[in-house]
């Protein structure tokens, strides 16, 4: 998949490897190859998602990217800003993908100033054009955290109550520029209750790690290309919402497709192609569309909020999507292979036959069906569905 | 890459419930279906001889795999029979023998605890489908290619029940690239439409049940990549309104609770979902106090 595409180019480009002492002996003196680090990454996941804490699903996410002199680093490669922003364009579709009715926006920060290249919004389409814009666009000078946090505070300050505020800045500088008291801005930050995280390329630095610790974000160094693409995926996930987060009703609209009986539609202009026409042929000028329920405006995608009316208008898959991170599905117990006997000689989903080399197999608590760790993963961490449950009349409606 | 190395996996899941509307008044029906199935399923393999199939038997209780059959380490092929290609005897004899073996089994079952009552499990089948593809994908060699898609073939009703499975596993495979198309042999089920809009796959109410094998050569045969070129029915426009959880009533325009969004059709006081204390719109006389309640 798009994991293994952005590998490493040329053997001498990348960095020493002791490849030798990834490799290490078990007490029976068998190989734990590679796979190992990503069992453990699924586990841990999986125990985070264990505790079942209310979650800030309405996300506000500013990413603040350090455009400094120190981006041009070539410690990963090809350098620190071209990774950084591959990454990021795989970071943008995940998180649409697991918080569609989230937004996003991204601050840059060079030269001591601090610039909104992408403002606050929930399509995916228009953020990928910055960032595959940006890795044409040069990096030089100092960046300035407070700035690029000022910047962000400006627009997260007017949002709603309900609404999860969100930092992620990714440092490559290890100092910045700021023209007053940085940690006035930090306090700010808390009082608000926007959670800043913080990932750094080089460094772990303290006014870095002071941001993330009082504002309730994370904080990491980036190890390799690999360490900083979990790090940021990390981020998809919504987080646990800040505490004295309002919860509300929001009024939402539900377009349908409107299909004129009979003959064709008339074309209409869409109110997302009204200014800007994207370069696409016709302008935007279409038959069909979704509109607005309440006041009739033509829109051809959704999620989006309305411009007439300000109502947000979603279909309702989106939010079926956000629903698994609410009711994920339990983590299978661990259990000895030998302890079946071999009443069970395949896993129940992918109906893989075990082998030796298979020592542990899962078990749902639930429904009792055991997987093989590959089944295990795949449930937990994209499908959320538990084949075994979902085939059971008595445990499906739980 | 070169065409050796793309191949194609096709995924059958069967209905079988006995309380389909269909089988109910006449039982022949389920084995005209399984012929119709069978022919299909041959004719997948016919067309290039790395084409993969699986199929797999779905009811109340359970979900099995029909074809292939379980992995045993020595693999026993049939001899030819009426100079007919092996694999195709060999798929039909498989097929046959497990979902007697399949149905036997779940009549001993009802007969057991009594009542044959609920939906047919189809979201279950299809997150196994789905498991069973991805270890596939797993196992390829580096530089073959494999599309997958799923079909399913149903005369039962769909269920409000396991919308949240239905939709994981829908965004699974949109993810995943598999095409989920649905041939209904009976009624109209507006979930399913969903799945095949959201993986871009296609939806077929069949109008006669006589003619189910020329439904599926014509309209389910050509895989996804071909299809743009045929002249299929049209891809019906698919209802996404939202239906409020308080009257499973289909809304325009409704109230998301953000706390765990939960759908209502009038604003009320307290989320029936979650249980959290909403802020009261408008000015309010008394400053409302802190609210904390978490979600359990």
């Amino acid at each position: 998949m798009a994991d293994d595409e952005d590998g490493k180019e040329y053997r001498w480009e990348t960095g020493y490897e002791k490849t030798w002492e990834a490799i290490k002996e078990d007490s029976e003196g068998l190989l734990e190859g590679p796979g190992l680090d990503m069992v453990q990454r699924a586990r841990r996941r999986q125990r985070q998602k264990l505790s079942h804490t209310r979650l800030g699903m309405m996300r506000h996410l500013y990413l603040i990217l350090d455009q400094s002199e120190a981006m041009t680093s070539q410690d990963l490669k090809p350098t620190r800003h071209l990774c950084t922003l591959k990454l990021l364009e795989n970071f943008i579709e995940e998180f649409f993908d697991q918080n569609p009715i989230s937004q996003l926006g991204i601050i840059s920060t060079k030269n001591k100033r601090a610039e909104k290249i992408g403002e606050l919004a929930g399509n995916p389409r228009k953020h990928l054009k910055v960032i595959r814009g940006l890795s044409t666009a040069n990096c030089s000078g100092e960046p300035s955290l407070q700035n690029a946090l000022d910047l962000a505070i400006r627009s997260l300050r007017l949002l709603p109550a309900h609404a999860s505020r969100e930092v992620l800045v990714l440092m490559a500088s290890l100092t910045t520029c700021d023209p007053g008291d940085i940690l006035v801005t930090i306090q700010e930050l808390k009082t608000l209750g926007v959670r800043c995280s913080v990932l750094s390329l080089a460094a772990e630095v303290h006014v870095c790690r002071l941001l993330a610790r009082e504002t309730g974000g994370q904080f990491g160094v980036v190890l390799d290309d690999c360490h900083f693409r979990d790090l940021l995926l990390g981020h998809v996930d919504p987080p646990p919402a800040v505490t004295g987060l309002e919860s509300s009703l929001i009024k939402m609209g539900f377009p349908h497709h409107q299909i004129t009986e009979g003959k064709e539609a008339a074309l209409s202009m869409c109110m997302c192609h009204v200014e800007v026409s994207d370069g696409e042929p016709g302008g935007g000028l279409k038959a069909g569309g979704y509109f607005c329920p309440q006041c009739s405006s033509k829109y051809c995608e959704l999620p989006v909020e309305c411009r007439a009316c300000n109502l947000t208008l979603v279909s309702a898959p989106h939010l079926a999507r956000s629903y698994h991170h609410l009711f994920p599905v339990d983590v299978y117990i661990e259990r000895e292979r030998s302890e079946f006997e071999d009443s069970i000689s395949h896993c129940f989903a992918c109906r893989r036959l075990y082998v030796d080399s298979d020592k542990h197999v899962y078990e749902c608590n639930r429904c009792a069906q055991v997987f093989c760790l590959d089944c295990d993963i795949f449930i937990h961490e994209t499908m959320h569905v538990c084949p075994g449950c979902a085939t059971n009349q008595t445990t499906v409606n739980i | 890459m070169s065409e050796e190395s793309e191949s194609s996996l096709l995924v059958i899941i069967l209905d079988t419930n006995p309380g389909q509307r269909l089988v109910q008044e006449q039982a022949h029906v389920l084995t005209q279906c399984l012929e119709s199935v069978i022919a299909f399923a041959n004719s997948h393999l016919m067309l290039k001889a790395a084409n993969k199939l699986a199929v797999l038997a779905c009811h109340t209780k359970a979900t099995e795999f029909l074809y292939p059959p379980p992995e045993t380490g020595s693999q026993s092929m049939c001899r030819q029979h009426d100079g007919q290609y092996e694999l195709f005897t060999h798929v039909e004899k498989t097929i046959r023998q497990s979902i007697q073996k399949f149905v036997v089994h779940h009549i001993e079952r009802i007969k057991q605890e009594g009542e044959n009552t609920g939906d047919t499990l189809l979201a279950g089948a299809l997150a196994m489908s789905l498991c069973y593809i991805h270890r596939l994908e797993r196992e390829l060699t580096a530089g073959a290619k494999m599309n997958s898609r799923i079909l399913i073939i149903t005369g039962s009703g769909d269920s409000a029940s396991q919308y949240m499975n239905y939709m994981n596993v829908f965004f699974t495979a949109q993810k995943q690239n598999i095409t989920i198309d649905v041939c209904s042999l009976d009624q109209d089920l507006g979930l399913l439409q969903q799945g095949c809009d959201i993986t871009g796959g296609l939806y077929l109410k069949i109008p006669q049940l006589q003619g189910l094998l020329q439904y599926l050569l014509w309209v389910f045969l050509p895989e996804p990549p071909i299809r743009e070129k045929l002249v299929l029915p049209p891809p019906v426009k698919v209802d996404y309104r939202a239906a409020c959880f308080c009257h499973r009533e289909l809304i325009d325009i409704g109230y998301v609770c953000s706390v765990c969004l939960s759908i209502f059709c009038k604003f009320s006081p307290i989320c029936t979902t979650c249980h959290t204390v909403f802020k009261t719109p408008g000015p309010l006389p008394i400053k409302p106090k802190k609210k904390k309640i978490k979600l359990t």
